[in-house]
This record gives structure tokens, C-alpha cells and sequence, in this order.
């Protein structure tokens, strides 16, 4: 700790040097702090345990292909299913094209939707009931009622794209729940619309089963059940289900970790030249300090420290930037899009604050390796005939 | 007669520049007493510096001995001869050599971070050694804050920290005007006189030479003249 103070204005010996190289080891960590916590949060259960009991049925073949609606009685007959409301993914334009006014839009069965199947979220009785009473009327998650402002008995007009119609909807209230990113509209006011699929098909069966323990049994009950039918089924749980469109992701997380490993170096690089750049100009001063009697293990001590003191300095504003000004920036931005379900988990944790730190170590000892090996290895009447 | 502080044995320095070899010290022999005060004189090229870094230990020679409180410090590993340096030896430089980023305070403490003294014990010797020097009013001062005497006051009080018998100097009024020169020639001979350091000092300046008690004259690494001064020969024996 003595020797604490000298490493510390030696690191300071040069400002704006020392605010350029932190910078840039600020802006790695807070990309790998920040990408790593998403990666993490999209592959955590969504619903943090709450839908451990619930089930979702697609399509064997994938979420593109529709399910008859006719199989939604015999999927109720298995012992142990509480309820299954079959839910399409409409995917309308609100308003215009652009991103921000993407949200999840989903038709689903009011009379058992937020009783039996979504129960977990949180909605005014009276705003149920009037969900349930008018075939026209949706909910919407808080967030997503905030961000546009509707107010009840506001029209809201989705224009299809995939399925070819308008729907021209009444805002009845909202609920609270996790995922507050989506509205919910009645499924027969698709069933009675003009398109191919009406009162025909379904995208999903979203379900409950009585517990836990239930949800193997049943989901293989259900698969089995349809497999050598026309529409042949594949029964996951509400995490799998989540999981599945990270899978879609998974060259991107690759491709992700490749780019942070190239940045990583890079920064290593530049801390290098940062670190051998305040060596190479105290190259006398250290001459001095052998002769004072600082053996060659000080030298090295000293000028790794500083590498990993300046690297630290960075990590440690990288992560709480990360922590308490990007993560809970970018919550707050996607809180109303289809990213929203992944959000519930994103915030950094210990492992990767462990790993944060040690990336910043890592960097510093990298770095700092080269300048201070050579730094050490001065002879002390060079170093004192040197001008610097 | 008592064995010399200082005893330089045959000693031989030969550079090696790829297949050229420049003798730069051609057998050097010299005894210094304890509690001398030695000037080395000669032209530029002439070995003075080198002579010096080997009694400092911070060179080594090619062959011969050099003794020093009876421990023939060519034999040293580095390590070894680090922490003797830091117990034997204070460096004054022409340049002062200050660390720009600490205080006079912590410039003069350093040495003693190699020590074990506690903070406290560390505090009262660098404000003693400050007070010798002068500058007890400058401690918190950074070396840009200071005149050159004043930084070299510094650098004196940094070397004598630690208590070593021996101070070499390379030139220590050599970037100084003349009073500022005088002043710190004042206080090296208060060094040797009241404290009875031994001191080794380089210098081109005749009127500092004739500070101390001895000079010793040196031409193409040949030690060609040593010879007290009138100052030395006052000095009793």
C-alpha cells in the first residue's frame, strides 16, 4: 500500500492520455457488460418460475405453419390441462411501418385467458369484464398503453400483413404483468373476419396444466395425440418456447463473442502502447529509482500495477455506466417491443460482474506484461545517460 | 593504519560496442578514508562517471575489486547490491533527478519506502533531512514548483535519508548558477564536516574541486594525479 501513491500519479502522470485509453476500455466494457447481460437475460426463464405450469403447443414443423382449432378439445381432455387458449401472432402495422410502433398483437380466449391460463398478471375487474363483453375491445400491457397514450374506448386500427385484414379495435384497459409488451384481442373477432384461416385455425395453444409435476406427462400426451395427424404438434414449456428464438439467435451470439474477443484485444493493444509509451519516457526516473535501491522485481511490480490500476479504473466505470445508466436505458427504450420479455432478466449479475473484473485484470496484466519486463531489465547507467 | 572506506583494486572498465572494445578504465587504484570528501576531475571522456557509478554500485567493473566497507561489491548479484546501495549509498545528480509527479516530501521519502519504518518514523526523517537542507517550508511543493538549488536541496536531502556513510555526486552544481552552486557546495561540505559523510563528487569546476580534500585527476581512464587540497591539507589525518 506504501507504494500505492506513486503508482496512482503515475497513472495520472498524463491526463489526457490516461481519459483516451480509459475511454476506450470504458466503452469494451460496457459492450461486453451489456451484451453479456442480454445473451444471459434471453436465455433466463421470461416469466422468472411463474409459468412453470403453463405449456405452449405450435406446429411440429414450426411457428409458421397454423394449427386446427379443432384440436383444442381434445388437448382440454388430457387429465391434468386446466385451460388452453389458442393464440395467433397477428403481426399488424399500427399506424406505420416504423420499428417503434411495433408490439406484440395477439388474439387469445378472454373468457379463460387472465382467469386460468394468464393468471400471474394483473388487471381491474372491471376492465376484464368489459374485455370479455365486447368482441371488438383489447388489453394492453401498462408499458405499451403508456407509450401511445390510449385512453378507453380509443380506436385502435392494425393493419394485417400475413393474415389480409384490418382489425379496427376499442381500448377497453390495461393489466400489469412481466411482459407488459402486448395486447390482447378476442379470438373471434378473427374467427369472424374474412380470411383463410378463419374459425380454422390457430397459431398456438398457450395452456395450463394443475402443476408442475404435470407438464412432462402432458406435453408428451398432447405430441403424441397428434403425430401422425395432419397437423402433428410440438408441446414446450413457456421457457422453452422463449428459448427457441434464441436458438434463431444462436450464430449471432457467436458472432457476438467473436466481436467482443477482437475488441478486447484490440483495447489490450491499445493499453500496451499506453503503458510502453509511460515507460519508454521514464526510462531515467526508473534508472533513479534502481539507484535509490528499487530492485528490478519493484520495477515490474510498479509498472504492471499501473497498466492494471489504469485498466481497472476503466472496468470498474464500465460496468456501473453498463449497470446504471445503458442497461436501465435500454429497458426502458424496449419495454414496449417484442424484446420485452427477455428485459424481465437483464441486469448484470455477479458472474458477470466477476467477469467484468476479470476481463479488466486480464487487460491490465496483458497490457502491462511487455513494458515492464523491458522497464525492469534497464541497466541503471543507460537509463540515467538517456534523455528522454 | 585503519583499512580505507573505499578501496578501488586494479580495476578495469571495457565497453563493448558489437567487435570494438573501448577500455574506458585502465587500473585504477585508490584508497578513500572514511570521512573524506574526494573530487574527480578530468576532461569529458575521461572515466570520471564511470569511476563513480562503480563505487556507487550501480556499474560493474571488468575486473578488479572494488571494496567497500570490506565487502567487495563486484561480487554482488543484482539484488544484493540493490538493497546495499540502499543502505550505503546516496546519488546526487546534476539533474536533481526528482520524480515530478511526488512532492519534495515524497521525492526525499522514497528511499525510505524500501525501509520498514512506519509512516510515522518515515515522517520524522524526512522532515529532519528537509530542515538540513533548508527546505522545510517547501515540503509540499512538486519539483516544478521549485528553483533548481532548491530541487537540488531536494535530491541531497533524498540521498542522506537513509543514513548512508557514502554520497556520491555527478556534477551537482554543473546545471546551477553560481550562487545557487555555492549554496549546495555549502552544504555537501556541512555533510562531510557535521556528519562525516564520505563523498565522492565529479566536477569540471576547479572552485569546486578545492572544496574538498582531495583531487584526483583522471585522463583517458588513467588515474594520473591525486592530490590534496587546502582544504585537505588543513584537515588533520
Amino acid at each position: 500500500m506504501k507504494y500505492f501513491r506513486l503508482i496512482w500519479r503515475n497513472v495520472f502522470r498524463k491526463k489526457t492520455r490516461m481519459i483516451l485509453t480509459t475511454s476506450s476500455i470504458i466503452l469494451v466494457l460496457v459492450l461486453i457488460v451489456v451484451l453479456t447481460s442480454l445473451l444471459q437475460a434471453m436465455q433466463q426463464d421470461p416469466s422468472g418460475g411463474r409459468g412453470a405450469n403453463r405449456l405452449v403447443v405450435q406446429h411440429a414443423t414450426g411457428l409458421a405453419n397454423f394449427l386446427p382449432l379443432s384440436q383444442r378439445q381434445r388437448i382440454e381432455q388430457i387429465p391434468g390441462v386446466v385451460a388452453v387458449s389458442p393464440q395467433i401472432w397477428f403481426g399488424g402495422v399500427y399506424k406505420d411501418d416504423r420499428p417503434e410502433n411495433f408490439f406484440g398483437q395477439l388474439s387469445a380466449d378472454p373468457e379463460i385467458y387472465f382467469d386460468k391460463v394468464f393468471d400471474d398478471a394483473t388487471i381491474d375487474p372491471a376492465v376484464k369484464a368489459q374485455w370479455k363483453a365486447n368482441r371488438n375491445s383489447f388489453v394492453a400491457g401498462e408499458a405499451i398503453v403508456k407509450k401511445f397514450g390510449w385512453k378507453p374506448g380509443e380506436h385502435v386500427v392494425l393493419r394485417g400483413t400475413y393474415i389480409p385484414i384490418s382489425l379496427d379495435l376499442v381500448f377497453a384497459g390495461s393489466f400489469k404483468a412481466g411482459d407488459e409488451s402486448n395486447v390482447f384481442f378476442h379470438n373471434e373477432y378473427l374467427n369472424q373476419s374474412k380470411w383463410f384461416g378463419a374459425d380454422k385455425y390457430t397459431g398456438i395453444y398457450y395452456l395450463k396444466v394443475q402443476s408442475a409435476d404435470d407438464v412432462p406427462r402432458v406435453a408428451a400426451a398432447i405430441d403424441q395425440m397428434f403425430e401422425n395427424s395432419d397437423a402433428p404438434t410440438k408441446t414446450l414449456t413457456e421457457k422453452q418456447f422463449q428459448l427457441q428464438f434464441m436458438e434463431m439467435l444462436g450464430s449471432v451470439k457467436f458472432l457476438v463473442r467473436g466481436i467482443s474477443l477482437i475488441i478486447l484485444f484490440a483495447v489490450t493493444l491499445i493499453v500496451a502502447n499506453t503503458v510502453a509509451m509511460s515507460a519508454r519516457e521514464r526510462v531515467t526516473e526508473i534508472a533513479v529509482m534502481r539507484t535509490l535501491g528499487f530492485r528490478r522485481t519493484h520495477i515490474l511490480g510498479f509498472i504492471l500495477s499501473e497498466s492494471v490500476l489504469m485498466s481497472l479504473i476503466g472496468g470498474v466505470l464500465g460496468v456501473l455506466l453498463a449497470r446504471y445508466f445503458f442497461i436501465p436505458g435500454m429497458v426502458k427504450g424496449m419495454q414496449t417491443t417484442p424484446m420485452a420479455p427477455f428485459l424481465l432478466n437483464f441486469r448484470v449479475t455477479v458472474p458477470t460482474l466477476a467477469a467484468a473484473f476479470g476481463i479488466s485484470v486480464g487487460v491490465g496484466v496483458l497490457a502491462g506484461f511487455v513494458p515492464a519486463i523491458r522497464s525492469s531489465q534497464i541497466r541503471i547507467v543507460d537509463g540515467l545517460r538517456q534523455v528522454v | 593504519m585503519a583499512e580505507p572506506l573505499i578501496r578501488i583494486e586494479h580495476v578495469e572498465k571495457v565497453y563493448r560496442r558489437a567487435a570494438i572494445e573501448i577500455p574506458v578504465l585502465r587500473d585504477i587504484q585508490l584508497d578513500i578514508p572514511e570521512g573524506e570528501y574526494v573530487a574527480l576531475m578530468g576532461p569529458s571522456g575521461s572515466g570520471k562517471t564511470t569511476l563513480l557509478n562503480l563505487i556507487a554500485g550501480i556499474d560493474q567493473p571488468t575486473s578488479g575489486r572494488i571494496i567497500i566497507g570490506g565487502r567487495d561489491i563486484a561480487t554482488l548479484g543484482q539484488t544484493e547490491l540493490a538493497t546495499w546501495r540502499s543502505h550505503t549509498v546516496g546519488f546526487i545528480f546534476q539533474l536533481y533527478n526528482l520524480l515530478p509527479v511526488l512532492t519534495a516530501f515524497e521525492n526525499v521519502e522514497l528511499p525510505l519506502l524500501l525501509t520498514r519504518l512506519k509512516k510515522s518514523e518515515r515522517k520524522k526523517h524526512v522532515e529532519t533531512v528537509l530542515t538540513i537542507v533548508g527546505l522545510a517550508d517547501r515540503m509540499d511543493h512538486y519539483p516544478r514548483q521549485l528553483s533548481g538549488g532548491q530541487e537540488q536541496r531536494v535530491a541531497i536531502a533524498r540521498a542522506i535519508v537513509s543514513d548512508p556513510k557514502i554520497l556520491v555526486a555527478d556534477e551537482p552544481t554543473g546545471d546551477l548558477d553560481a550562487k545557487s552552486g555555492e549554496e549546495i557546495l555549502e552544504l555537501l561540505r556541512r555533510l562531510n564536516e557535521e556528519f562525516g559523510k564520505t563523498i565522492v563528487m565529479v566536477t569540471h569546476d576547479p572552485k569546486a574541486a578545492g572544496r574538498a580534500h582531495r583531487m584526483i585527476h583522471l585522463d583517458k581512464g588513467v588515474l594520473h594525479a591525486d592530490e590534496r587540497t587546502e582544504t585537505g591539507a588543513m584537515r588533520p589525518e
